[in-house]
């Protein structure tokens, strides 16, 4: 193997990234397939931006359906975790719904000052740069301290992307109470009476689907079964 | 005169012993009966054994296989009759027979006929007491008829009565009564069961499993009281006699009271018990019959509801929820709560239609009393509202037969509202409100103000770092990279390889030159011995120096070797050519010092 074959690896696997990403609007073209989700099928229709989801989130706030609010603040949120106005006006809703505010976790707030995106990127980088160096090690054996350097600076890239993306995971699978009340019942069968009512705007964490319901925990740690309509993910599967 | 007062005085002892001697010369008689002479398994007979004579005669027990005989009482006389004494006892023995069949009882003199008893079979295991029965055995106590309406049984030891608030009831009514079974203490053994009607027209409900016990005194006698409580239904109309019976286990007196003198000085029926004057006989005892009047439900005004509550209920209604989402369910509940025969209270509900959507309700009874005859019924009915906006629950009607007025009526709850919110797939359906035109409301006016939207969109909100394009991608990397560590440091353990081959190989010929010198050495051939010793040096330079083998010349050695070994190595290779070219012999002592210049090289190389 030439001396010169990592660069061109490196290369190669760039171009590969940067095709998968062309190729990215045909995927998302999709049809929804959550019926129903209308609004998450126009936005994967027209894309994410963080300030049209931040308009949206003003207007349904505006129109008094804290909910949908909530919903896209928080989807706003994941895409410019750094706004302020995003940061305000999801307190103000939250607040004016009665909810009790939220506390960021420490490993949330470490990782909190850029997005997901941009934590890929550096992670892609760090990645890159422990490889590349890893491999200068061995063909310049005079310059292998200088190289342990970079090796480690890059592996303390990839460790802030895997912090993120840690404390991202449970957002993976939190959804957010759009109606007005999400009756919530022992099994997942309507005519049984409702243990607790959810209010609206009010985020949960998902886990079982079952013909139409979905089995929830709330922060206070109550799980019960919830209608599916009612509760809307932050993050749509598609 | 005193002569003549003692010769009378002396006369009349004379007499007198003679009297007494002739009295005791009087012969004795016994005789025996036996009373009943038929008596029944369970059943005693008396015997009664009197002795009647000039002195006092002991009669021992008789011995009959399957009798029992037992003393229960002794009585003595004695008279003076034409100044003979006569002395009179009267012995009473119960005879108690193990079976049944036909005993002799010997006589007791050998001039005294044998007394026969026949015991017949138990025609029943129990006997009856009611209200005016006439038992088969001697009653213990005198039974009758008390002010307060209790009868005793003819033994006066137990008594059972009904207490009905009313005698005349609907059919379907239930009618809460009272069961009362008083047992005189000391003379009922046991209870044996539950009291029963006698009457297949009626039903008896929730007859309560453990009786309410309570001491009380009837007529001067200690009782104890059983009471329970039970709900009286009749089934069709008429008039009906009511009573209630209960299996008891009684004490019955074994002989006729006149004839018991340690029982009427024993009145105490532990003492009488313990001197074995009564036995436990299972008997039934009745209730009076009591007269009850079943009157049919009318058929004028019967609500075509009517589901057949008799009774007096109240209705109410409530809702989980005023405020709900189109498809999402509520609860409807119905309370029916008052007095009456509960396990016929029913309801349909609300039927179904195009605003509401129903299921078949369920009911629960939470009574109030033991009897459950007062309390309340819950109907709960799942609906599912079709249409968002204010809605209406119609009012529910509960229709019912009050036994009080006579007449049929009907129970209405309030009707009940509900609104009802759109359905959340038309929320998420619903198009966003118009950002740029909406005002801000008071309630929303902290809201900060909206941004400037630009032309930058993610194609999916999933962190990248999850999508299945980064994960290939950066696996895709880690693993060239990984894959060129991996060739890179294979190449430079392969380099490392020849390299120890190299030497191997080596000094493997060096060896086999030594060896070939040793040889050439011992033969005296000085031209295979230099050409060995100069192939060895050169072997061993190229080596130290990096040169090939056949580089190594005389000018190499000059130009790189400093010390004294110089000149011999520059010899060495000299002599090498001229035994080649020339054949010139090389002295023994010669060897060995070329020997000695090779190996001290070879083993500088060895250290190096």
């Amino acid at each position: 193997m030439s001396r010169r074959a990592p660069w061109g690896v490196l290369l190669i696997a760039l171009a590969m990234f940067g095709s998968a990403s062309h190729a990215e609007p045909a995927h998302a073209a999709e049809p929804a397939q959550a019926a129903g989700q209308a609004q998450d099928t126009r936005q994967t229709q027209a894309g994410y931006s963080a300030p049209a989801l931040y308009n949206l989130a003003n207007a349904y706030a505006r129109a008094g359906k804290p909910g949908l609010a909530v919903l896209n603040y928080e989807r706003a949120r994941l895409l410019e975790p750094n706004d302020p106005d995003i940061e305000a006006n999801l307190h103000h809703v939250r607040e004016a719904s009665g909810l009790p505010p939220e506390s960021p976790g420490r490993l949330q707030s470490l990782t909190g000052f850029a997005s997901p995106r941009t934590f890929a990127w550096v992670g892609i980088l760090g990645l890159a740069v422990a490889g590349v160096s890893a491999l200068a090690r061995r063909l310049y054996p005079r310059h292998r301290r200088k190289l342990l350097a970079a090796i480690l600076a890059g592996i303390s890239l990839l460790g802030v992307t895997i912090a993120s993306a840690i404390t991202l995971w449970p957002i993976m699978h939190e959804a957010v109470v759009i109606t007005q009340a999400a009756p919530v019942r022992v099994s997942p069968v309507p005519i049984e009476e409702p243990i607790f009512v959810l209010p609206e705007a009010s985020m949960v964490e998902m886990s079982a689907e079952h013909d139409g319901f979905v089995l929830i925990r709330t922060k206070a740690g109550r799980t019960g079964w919830a209608q599916r309509a009612n509760l809307a993910p932050i993050i749509p599967k598609h | 005169v005193p002569t003549r007062h003692w010769r009378a005085v002396i006369a009349a002892i004379a007499i007198a012993i003679v009297a007494a001697a002739t009295a005791s010369a009087a012969a004795l008689s016994i005789d025996a009966t036996i009373e009943p002479a038929q008596i029944e398994v369970g059943e005693s007979a008396r015997l009664t054994i009197f002795t009647s004579g000039g002195g006092t005669l002991s009669v021992p027990l008789p011995v009959v296989s399957g009798l029992e005989f037992r003393v229960v009482g002794q009585s003595r006389q004695i008279q003076m009759i034409n100044g003979r004494t006569i002395e009179s006892t009267s012995t009473i023995i119960r005879v108690t027979p193990d079976q049944a069949g036909v005993f002799t009882i010997p006589g007791l003199t050998p001039t005294s006929p044998p007394l026969v008893l026949r015991v017949n079979p138990s025609n029943g295991s129990s006997s009856r007491y009611g209200n005016g029965a006439s038992p088969g055995q001697t009653p213990l106590l005198p039974g009758g008829s008390l002010p307060n309406g209790i009868h005793l049984t003819p033994d006066g030891s137990a008594f059972v009565h009904l207490e009905m608030p009313k005698h005349e009831i609907y059919v379907g009514e239930s009618v809460p009564v009272e069961i009362q079974v008083g047992m005189r203490d000391g003379f009922v053994a046991s209870i044996n069961g539950l009291p029963k009607l006698n009457s297949g027209d009626f039903t008896l409900n929730n007859l309560s499993r453990q009786p309410e016990r309570a001491p009380k005194t009837i007529d001067g006698k200690a009782f104890t009281v059983y009471t329970w409580r039970s709900l009286l239904a009749a089934v069709k109309p008429g008039t009906y006699s009511l009573a209630f019976e209960t299996p008891l286990t009684v004490r019955v007196r074994t002989r006729p009271q006149r004839d018991s003198m340690l029982d009427d000085l024993l009145g105490d029926p532990f003492l009488q018990n313990f001197f074995g004057a009564t036995i436990p006989k299972d008997v039934t005892v009745s209730s009076p019959e009591a007269a009850i009047k079943v009157l049919p439900l009318p058929t004028e005004g019967r609500p075509p509801d009517f589901g057949g509550a008799v009774g007096t209920f109240k209705v109410s209604t409530d809702i989980s929820s005023a405020k709900n989402t189109a498809g999402d369910p509520l609860t409807l509940r119905m309370h029916v709560h008052g007095a009456g025969n509960f396990d016929r209270v029913e309801s349909s509900m609300l039927g179904g239609d195009a605003q509401w959507k129903t299921y078949e309700p369920k009911a629960t009874f939470n009574s109030t009393d033991p009897l459950g005859y007062r309390g309340e019924k819950i109907f709960e009915q799942p609906l599912i509202a079709s249409q968002p906006g204010t809605q209406t629950i119609p009012p529910l009607n509960f229709s019912y037969f009050d036994p009080g007025a006579r007449r049929y009526e009907t129970a209405r709850s309030a009707p009940l509202t509900v609104t009802v919110a759109p359905p959340a797939d038309s929320l998420a359906n619903e198009p966003p409100p118009n950002a740029a035109g909406a005002a801000a409301d008071e309630a929303h006016s902290g809201l900060r103000p909206d941004h400037a939207v630009t032309e930058a969109r993610v194609d999916s909100l999933i962190p990248a770092y999850f999508q299945p394009r980064f994960l290939g991608f950066s696996s895709v990397l880690a693993l060239l990279f990984g894959g060129g560590w991996v060739a890179l440091r294979r190449r430079e353990r392969d380099a490392l390889d020849t390299q120890r081959q190299r030497e191997r190989a080596r000094a493997q010929l060096t060896q086999t030159l030594l060896d070939k010198m040793s040889a050439a050495s011992a033969a005296g051939d000085a031209a295979v011995f230099l050409n060995s010793a100069r192939s060895a040096l050169q072997q061993t330079l190229g080596a130290r120096w990096q040169l090939a083998p056949e580089e190594i010349s005389e000018a190499l050695v000059d130009a790189r070797i400093e010390d004294a070994d110089r000149e011999d190595i520059r010899q060495i290779f000299a002599l090498a050519d001229e035994a080649n070219y020339s054949g010139d012999d090389v002295k023994a002592a010669d060897f060995e010092r070329w020997t000695q210049i090779v190996g001290r090289h070879l083993g500088e190389e060895k250290a190096s």
